[in-house]
């Protein structure tokens, strides 16, 4: 390890480690524009100019010395770029003299020549690292006469999300950059040169990203703002509170920015284990829902077929009432994006209070729960971090589309593929795009899966490269799991699947020459044609012959839809409620607006909209949404996440947990929560997995800075550009699976026959469905200005059958069903194979499509 | 004297291939090939002492031993992207004499072992570009380029790449940005192109003239050329004269052979209108101005490419422009600066803001409007510039005012208190 000198202070860094980092080391911290930890450096603002030298050296190759014996020092003739020079052994660094303050000084004078200096007006105003940086090493005064001044446009739309002002731009790259190495969408760029030089959109439509946010914070000025939150507040007037993501099931942490009662902004708050320093502009920007006009702020009785406002007491008694004359033909239907303390009680109510075992949830997967089963026993050990995979892993991503679904994910995918060499295999019924950083990419037959996972375990098996002492010690039953996939040749496989027996083969080796491998499925792998057993049995398989169990970067990621689906699923509530004709209670979810719902004689639902549901309901309660309350939630890596009030409570709304303990409280219960924090104690004590967690922990953890305050830089994780290495801290509490906590288990091989799936005839597709991550639901449906970018509703077809149908880009088709029609506009990319069409079920009229339906298609 | 770079004033038609090939055309490309090794050839360009005359001088042997070791594909990039204001003598090379352009390329792409070469070339040259594409056509159609060159194994195509217009694109890594299809800025060095160049790949970059030089060095050999000029600049100059001079163009001499008095007044035909010499840019914009009035031995020194250090200038690419006793300096300097706040490519903050503002200063002393505090603000921002930036344009930015106000300080003063040139009337 390089010894570099910073202001006469000895530090020892990794090779490769640039100046800026070293003197950060020491506590030195260079000041810097266009420079970020997290991207490529570039040398453009010249800020960080300092003065570099290295040992003199003689002819004779040996260090010279000065008069006083040390070592001597060969200068170099100009100051040198902190963030672009790397250091050597013995380089001696000075920052604090005459000349480097100079340099400081006159590049802030150049920078701010063309600067508007409208910071009153500047939504950056207050967190600015401009205004900083002027305020600690400019000059006072500059000499640049105000007529002179070059002035560009002050109000250009760079996209649906994104305010560009191009006099407060300094041109640093810094959002270009992030689209080109961060969110692998290269949709920015410099237009002209020199003074003209201006950030421009190079996509139709305008900055066509699902990160563009994430460019508003590290901005270094004012130039990019979010459309959302410009000129509504300053900052100073906006109190952070720590939170979580409320969207999908990747659990960004965030900071929910409020002023009078409002979120003002939502921007992440940095851990490296699960967002880093991102979020999606879903979670950005899709946070008016918190506080829309309609959220339901009394409760409502059905009164002569009218719902009325009603007091609490009534209603919660009436539905107490009800619940008890129903006796065991009561039901409930919980959404998984309530609270774990909302879900454990929920089920608690049902499983104790009523002694009813038909309570569900709504995860949206398939029938069974044994992707779930697979998590709780191998669930990727605690430590993995999806973002800082190195090269001796290898992650086969299996029937799933995080770019749509999981958006950080796919993000921190691709990072851990590009910067750390990280070896990703997806395997998908279509392309998605995440497969761009895929060392291979498998397109098999839509709902063969479980052909193409036999197909990998054969080539391991006959090739003998499973793990022989894993396999010896704590594997059994393999001769009879060998015994049923004998029928199962590779070429058999790859024959059903339409992969090629060599794909599979690679794939195969790939996987058991890893010494790590993650396996992170999907809703596309686990929803299709009653095969989740076999697709289980098959990924458990895969993991045990291979020994990746029970330590971190092995095992399974479940991908889940929501927020909370792991919470849902981790205290049971299965997803096979058999719906009850005399009561039910719907939580957090609803179930009429996809279609197949029956109304029971009474129906409780507790949301915070009046949805398609509630209207129907007889009673509705008034939740509150996780802006307004304390909560946990479970986000997809298995990891607890506690996020705190930020609002003051809608109307008379009150937290899921408080509604349902105070029905269980008047059927008898002696429950007696005074907070959530409370029910999580409880549920530690109950739920295996959930052992040692609690508040208190969970909030030592929480780290409140925002990502990138003040200097826009991300607070003190040191850079893993050059270092190569994360700062192994997270917030939030990760509970280990069943084969992480005992080493010695054995565990069997199960063999579940996948069955044959039936053929489309030539006039018929076969349809796969996706999901759209701006979609039609009320979460999003309340900010105006994302609406944009909700896609219409579309089917993805092949090129080929296309050409068939006599069928262009973009035009409009009849999709039949069996008993439905839908008339969508035509897709014609080629990310979905020949015989198989695409449509996601979250757009306007597209709820509830079956996951491999046979459809016919129509030109209009 | 016989001309061994612009040959085609000695011979006509020498841009027809037939011509060349009668006058030993590509024999030197068929000795490097079939009696030479691609290390032989590096080290008798080394020997030679043939320095790169695109401005810097570096030695081009030396440049191409630069190449890591065992990495390919590698690439010549051949720098015609000929942009400094009065410096025209690439074009005529080009022009007039482009098989010895292309007969250089290639005996530089076997030394290199490179099997590609690209001449980015200005793209306000077409017509030199398509003699160089019609070069190409003939010296592929004889053999030269293609495969199995000479019966050998070896191997080489030429293509030519044309430029959309912009100054940076002559700084070498802008030059690989923009042939890479990015906007052209340049990139951070280190790495440099010899390690990761064109494409990431090990690429060397060298101007027309320079290669221009290469077949006579392999013809007849390192040390025939190294006794031409002077022992550390060797080999003859092309000089490009223009400005104020009777007979402005492309003279050749060899290196310390000739002065500024030998060149202006001899070969150039004297001042027009036998107007007094005021100033001479010998570097064209990019190196600060000399005078006689001031240096009156500037005249005199013989030159080579360390000959101007003395006066605080430098040859460079030898673009010579004159400026008689008529010219207003200031207007001059504003001219020059205009042209590189208009060529900065904005990447990096000094050069972007500073050449901007080093034009409003000099707009506004010009227009009569400047203060006296203007001109030492003027050499101050200046300053504040140099030695700052990402590439070499921030400091040859501020040569046009750096040079003027040293020389001729006086006459911005005299703009102030006149409140405007007095030379075109306020």
């Amino acid at each position: 390890m390089p010894k570099v000198i910073v202001d006469n202070k000895l530090t020892k860094v990794p090779n490769g480690t640039l100046v800026v980092e070293a003197a950060k080391r020491v506590g030195i911290e260079i000041p810097v524009f266009c420079y970020h930890p997290k991207l490529q450096p570039v040398g453009m603002c010249r800020m960080c100019l300092v003065e570099v030298g290295t040992p003199k050296r003689g002819k004779d190759g040996q260090i010279e010395k000065d008069a006083q014996g040390n070592d001597a020092i060969a200068w170099m003739p100009k100051l040198q770029a902190a963030c672009t020079t790397v250091v050597s052994d013995g380089m001696v660094i000075r920052t604090d003299t005459n000349q480097v303050a100079d340099a400081r000084r006159g590049i802030l004078e150049f920078l701010l020549t063309s600067h508007p200096l409208d910071c009153p007006v500047c939504d950056k105003g207050g967190e600015c690292p401009l205004q900083n940086l002027t305020m600690a090493f400019g000059p006072g005064q500059s000499r640049f006469p105000a007529e002179s001044k070059f002035h560009n446009e002050k109000r250009v739309p760079l996209g649906d999300l994104i305010m560009l002002d191009r006099e407060r731009c300094i041109q640093c790259s810094r959002c270009i950059r992030f689209q080109d190495e961060i969110a692998d969408d290269h949709v920015l760029g410099f237009n002209a040169r020199g003074r003209g030089l201006e950030i421009v959109s190079l996509s139709n439509p305008a900055f066509d990203s699902k990160y563009s946010g994430n460019t508003i914070d590290i901005c270094p000025v004012g130039a990019l703002t979010s459309r959302d939150f410009r000129l509504s507040a300053r900052v100073w007037e906006v109190k952070d509170y720590p939170s979580v993501c409320a969207h999908c099931s990747v659990g960004c942490n965030i900071l929910i920015g409020e002023r009078d009662h409002e979120i003002k902004r939502i921007v992440p708050r940095e851990n490296s284990a699960v967002n880093e320093i991102w979020t999606c502009d879903k979670g950005r920007f899709a946070h008016h829902f918190a506080f829309a006009p309609d959220r339901l702020t009394t409760p409502l009785i059905r009164r002569n077929g009218k719902l009325e406002v009603g007091s609490w007491n009534d209603a919660l008694n009436l539905v107490a009432q009800k619940f008890a004359e129903a006796k065991s033909d009561v039901g409930g239907l919980g959404g998984d994006r309530a609270a774990n303390e909302d879900l454990f009680l929920f089920q608690k109510l049902f499983r104790e209070t009523l002694g009813s075992n038909n309570v569900g949830h709504r995860v949206g997967w398939s029938a069974s729960n044994a992707g779930a089963e697979l998590v709780r026993v191998y669930g990727a050990g605690v430590g993995t971090i999806l973002g800082a995979l190195d090269k001796s892993v290898t992650a086969l991503v299996l029937g799933a589309d995080p770019e749509e679904e999981q958006p950080v994910i796919r993000l921190r995918l691709t990072r851990s593929a590009r910067a750390f060499g990280a070896t990703i295999i997806t395997a998908n019924p279509r392309v998605t795009k995440l497969a761009m950083h895929a060392k291979q990419s498998i397109v098999y037959n839509y709902g063969t899966e479980a052909y193409f996972l036999l197909g990998v375990i054969r080539v391991i098996l006959d090739e003998r490269l499973e793990v022989r002492d894993f396999v010896d010690t704590r594997v059994t039953n393999l001769d009879a799991f060998k015994k049923s996939l004998d029928p199962f040749t590779v070429e058999r496989c790859a024959q059903i699947a339409h992969v090629k027996p060599e794909k599979i083969r690679d794939a195969a080796r790939t996987i058991a020459q890893s010494p790590n491998l993650l396996i992170l499925f999907g809703r596309e792998a686990m929803a299709s044609m009653q095969n989740d057993d076999a697709v289980a049995s098959s990924i458990a398989a895969l993991l045990l012959i291979t020994g990746h169990i029970g330590r971190a970067n092995n095992g399974v990621v479940a991908l889940y839809p929501h927020n909370n689906s792991h919470g849902a699923l981790d205290f049971d509530l299965t997803s096979k409620n058999k719906s009850a004709s005399r009561a039910m209670y719907v939580m957090a979810c609803d179930p009429a607006s996809d279609g197949d719902f029956i109304k029971p004689d009474f129906l409780v639902v507790q949301d915070l909209f009046l949805t398609e549901t509630a209207q129907i309901a007889d009673v509705v309660l008034p939740a509150q949404s996780f802006a307004e309350r304390d909560g946990t939630f479970t986000n997809t890596e298995r990891r607890v996440q506690l996020f705190r009030a930020a609002l003051k409570p809608v109307g008379a709304s009150k937290p899921d947990w408080w509604i349902v303990s105070e029905i269980a409280k008047r059927l008898g219960a002696k429950w007696n929560y005074q907070n959530a924090s409370q029910v999580m104690d409880e549920i530690a004590t109950t739920v295996p997995q959930y052992a040692g967690i609690s508040y208190t922990a969970l909030a030592e953890n929480v780290k409140m800075p925002r990502a990138p305050y003040g200097q826009g830089n991300p607070s003190d994780e040191p850079t893993d550009i050059a270092m190569g290495d994360l700062e192994n801290v997270s917030s939030g509490m990760q509970w280990a699976s069943v084969a992480e906590r005992d080493g010695a288990m054995k565990f069997e091989l199960t063999w579940s026959e996948p069955s044959q799936q039936s053929s489309v005839n030539s006039q018929q597709y076969r349809l796969a469905v996706a999901r759209s991550l701006y979609d039609r639901g009320t979460l999003i449906s309340k900010t105006a200005i994302i609406q944009p970018r909700v896609p219409a509703p579309y089917i993805e077809i092949n090129s080929l059958d296309a050409e068939e149908l006599g069928i262009a880009d973009g035009a409009r088709v009849r999709v039949l069903f069996d008993a439905r029609v839908i008339e969508v506009n035509a897709r014609v990319d080629g990310h979905v194979p020949p015989s198989v069409v695409l449509m996601p079920n979250n757009l306007d009229g597209t709820a509830a499509l079956p996951m491999g339906a046979r459809v016919k298609i129509e030109k209009v | 004297m016989e001309h061994l770079i612009l040959r085609d004033l000695d011979i006509e038609n020498l841009k027809d291939i037939s011509v060349y090939e009668k006058h030993g055309g590509y024999g030197a490309f068929r000795k490097a090939v079939k009696e030479l090794t691609p290390d032989q050839v590096t080290d008798a360009v080394k020997a030679s002492g043939l320095r790169g005359r695109g401005g810097a001088g570096f030695p081009a042997g030396v440049k191409w031993s630069f190449l890591p070791k065992g990495v390919f594909p590698r690439y010549l990039v051949v720098n015609a992207d000929e942009s400094e204001p009065g410096t025209f003598k690439d074009r005529q090379i080009m022009e007039r004499n482009a098989h010895q352009v292309i007969e250089g390329i290639a005996i530089a792409s076997y030394a290199i072992q490179c099997n590609h070469a690209f001449i980015y070339i200005r793209g306000e040259f077409p017509y030199a570009a398509d003699c160089l594409e019609r070069a190409i056509v003939e010296a592929e159609q004889r053999g030269y380029l293609g495969a199995n060159i000479f019966e050998t194994n070896y191997q080489l195509q030429i293509t030519v790449h044309r430029g959309a217009g912009a100054y940076i694109c002559g700084e070498e890594t802008a030059l690989l940005e923009s042939m890479e299809g990015k906007l052209g800025q340049p990139r951070v060095k280190p790495p440099f192109p010899a390690s990761v160049g064109l494409y990431n790949k090990p690429t060397v970059i060298n101007n027309v003239e320079t290669l221009a030089n290469v077949p006579a060095i392999i013809e007849r050999g390192a040390e025939w050329y190294a006794k031409i000029g002077t022992p550390k600049s060797t080999g003859p100059k092309v000089f490009c004269l223009s400005g104020h001079v009777n007979r402005p163009g492309n003279y050749e001499a060899a290196f310390g052979s000739i002065s500024f008095r030998d060149l202006i007044y001899d070969l150039g035909g004297g001042i027009r209108g036998n107007k007094k010499l005021k100033a001479i840019l010998p570097a064209g914009a990019s190196g600060p101005m000399v005078s006689p009035l001031v240096n009156p031995e500037v005249l005199d020194v013989k030159l080579d490419y360390e000959a101007l250090a003395p006066f605080g200038s430098t040859l460079g690419s030898a673009s010579v422009i004159v400026m008689d006793e008529d010219t207003c300096i200031v207007w001059a300097a504003k001219k020059m600066t205009h042209f590189f706040k208009n060529e900065s490519c904005g990447k990096c903050t000094p050069c972007r803001e500073g050449t901007y503002w080093l034009l409003k200063m000099l707009e506004r002393i010009d227009d009569g409007v400047g203060t006296s505090a203007d001109i030492d603000l003027l050499t101050n921002v200046a300053t504040q510039i140099q030695g700052r930036t990402l590439c070499p344009l921030g400091d040859f930015a501020t040569s046009p005012v750096m040079g003027s106000v040293k020389l001729f300080r006086d006459e911005y003063e005299r703009h102030i208190q006149e409140h405007g040139c007095w030379a075109r009337g306020k």
